[in-house]
């Protein structure tokens, strides 16, 4: 029962159905979209597009992030669920009836309805990878900004393969996280570098597409590349106007040893200075004990190969406007930080 | 305008009282205009509290009246009904030379004048007062379900809306039958 007096909103200029519309949240339009077909239009017409972004891993969950809170729109069993909310300080939820298209068809009315122009993120969870792929086809073909795509370590390797060419076509501009381990035979070119990519399994990220690669940050776990791959990169490190954005460089991989020298060193490499000197980007991300490397133009990096769990080789570049370099005392832990 | 004289409201214009002395700096002496709307009340208010109207602080910044002309002109608003009129005068009095706090707790508080207010302030251009109307309309639907919001903000079903297309459609098909019979009627 309404004990609201009533309002015509419709009867309302654009610009006051505009303002009033800029003023609800996620939640609000949504239900407002459904109040009927003259509304949702009107709602999509004027709404406007919004810094709202919206994630989906290809499951029963939508959620569309609105500055520091997000709205997660979940799938409801049963009609009397339809609609029901909890909110929360920064997390809130409605259950909601998914269209006959399921998630996909759900994603793309919220992306439409809103006004979303960015997706947060994207993954391929366990069986979510035809859902994904279905969304990421559309997005790729709208040149949708993807910030985030991430590839969980699914079973499914195969479907992940074949969806690998739409992947090549997106605009992911943040990061890209994979976690699956493709087969032996597995190739993929990256068209476009997102600002940072990690790999967990990289054994089929060759050379060649380091040499390429524009990332600011790259982790490589499980490579392939040995001494001689990491001595002809920093080589071409060292040349001036290559690798503009690079700033971090991680790479774990069985194959250096200590037997051919990296930058006429033989790993591992660091220093043994005391005090100890730790470098990193804005007090995070830091590498201690690290052997100084210089550009042809005069950019510095630091360098560190040591042999821990795994081989591991370190690099991170100077930005005078935010790396930090500061001498350490002797208890302080030498691993990296939290990422930056 | 002084608060001796806020929300003063008359068919003549009360005269304006001094403004205090400061004890620091002469004060200029605050001039006033006059408004009225669909019911000709007349509100006397200040240059101040019109600053928050974009329209009447456009409309009076090159205007340079004397008191006695401002009281012969009261600007008409005569799409605006007199009580609502009287909310807007009262807001910006209120808010006259001040920030307007994020929650207004001098909103009005009439919910069965919101449309109107709304349409009000959007003609007379404040800003700050649109918004938090808005955000009220807003807020009538939080929590509401679709049934509800359509209840609320009395939005057609689908049904209705073709129904009242298809109404339309005749009227307009019945109007322009008649025009040509009438047109014919004059051939003749």
């Amino acid at each position: 029962m309404v004990f609201q007096m009533p309002i015509a909103l419709l009867k309302f200029p654009n610009d006051l159905l505009r303002e009033v519309f800029r003023l609800c949240n996620p939640f609000d339009l949504y239900k407002i979209s459904k109040c009927s077909k003259k509304c949702s239009q009107r709602s999509i017409t004027l709404g406007g597009a919004k810094n709202w972004k919206i994630t989906y891993s290809g499951g029963n969950v939508i959620t569309i992030w609105v500055d520091g809170s997000n709205y997660n729109f979940n799938q409801a069993d049963y009609p009397e669920d339809y609609f029901q909310m909890t909110i929360g300080r920064y997390s809130n939820y409605m259950d909601i009836e998914f269209p006959n298209g399921g998630g996909v068809d759900l994603f793309f009315y919220l992306l439409d309805t809103l006004g979303i122009r960015i997706v947060k993120s994207l993954e391929i969870t366990f069986g979510t990878i035809a859902n994904v792929a279905k969304v990421a086809k559309v997005l790729a073909d709208r040149k949708m900004e993807v910030e985030h795509f991430v590839i969980g370590n699914v079973e499914e390797v195969q479907d992940v393969v074949d969806f690998m060419p739409t992947l090549s076509q997106m605009n992911i501009t943040q990061e890209f996280h994979c976690f699956l381990n493709f087969p032996p035979d597995f190739h993929f070119e990256f068209v476009k570098y997102p600002r940072k990519v990690v790999i967990t399994d990289s054994s089929w990220f060759t050379i060649d597409q380091l040499f390429e690669c524009t990332c600011v940050r790259i982790e490589l776990e499980k490579s392939t590349f040995n001494n001689h791959d990491l001595d002809a990169f920093l080589q071409k490190w060292k040349k001036a106007g290559t690798f503009p954005n690079l700033r971090r460089l991680q790479i774990l991989s069985d194959f250096i040893d200590d037997e051919s020298p990296i930058q006429e060193m033989i790993p591992p490499i660091q220093t043994f200075n005391n005090p100890r000197i730790r470098v990193s980007i804005d007090g995070h991300d830091g590498i201690v004990d690290g052997v100084r490397v210089t550009k042809d133009d005069g950019t510095v990096g630091w360098l560190k190969v040591e042999f821990g769990v795994w081989p591991e080789l370190n690099f991170l570049i100077v930005d005078p406007t935010d790396t930090v370099v500061e001498e350490i005392h002797d208890d302080v832990d030498d691993e990296t930080d939290d990422e930056w | 305008m002084s608060s001796t004289e806020q929300g003063t409201s008359s068919a003549a214009p009360a005269e304006p009282t001094t403004a205090p002395e400061s004890a620091a700096a002469p004060e200029v002496p605050e001039s006033f205009y006059y408004v009225h709307g669909k019911d000709k009340v007349v509100h006397k208010v200040s240059a101040g509290a019109l600053q928050h109207s974009a329209l009447i602080h456009g409309m009076i910044s090159n205007l340079g009246y004397t008191e006695e002309q401002a009281k012969a002109n009261p600007f008409p608003f005569e799409n605006i009904d007199g009580d609502i009129l009287q909310m807007v005068v009262d807001w910006c009095n209120q808010h006259k030379g001040k920030p307007t706090p994020p929650e207004d707790t001098n909103l009005p508080k009439q919910k069965e004048k919101l449309f109107d207010l709304v349409l009000a302030v959007n003609y007379l251009e404040i800003k700050e007062l649109l918004t938090y109307c808005c955000k009220q309309v807003a807020m009538m639907v939080k929590g509401k379900s679709p049934e509800e919001i359509r209840e609320i903000w009395m939005i057609p079903t689908d049904a209705e809306d073709e129904a009242a297309e298809k109404e339309a459609k005749k009227r307009a098909g019945k109007e322009a039958a008649g025009e040509t019979a009438a047109a014919a009627g004059d051939a003749k």
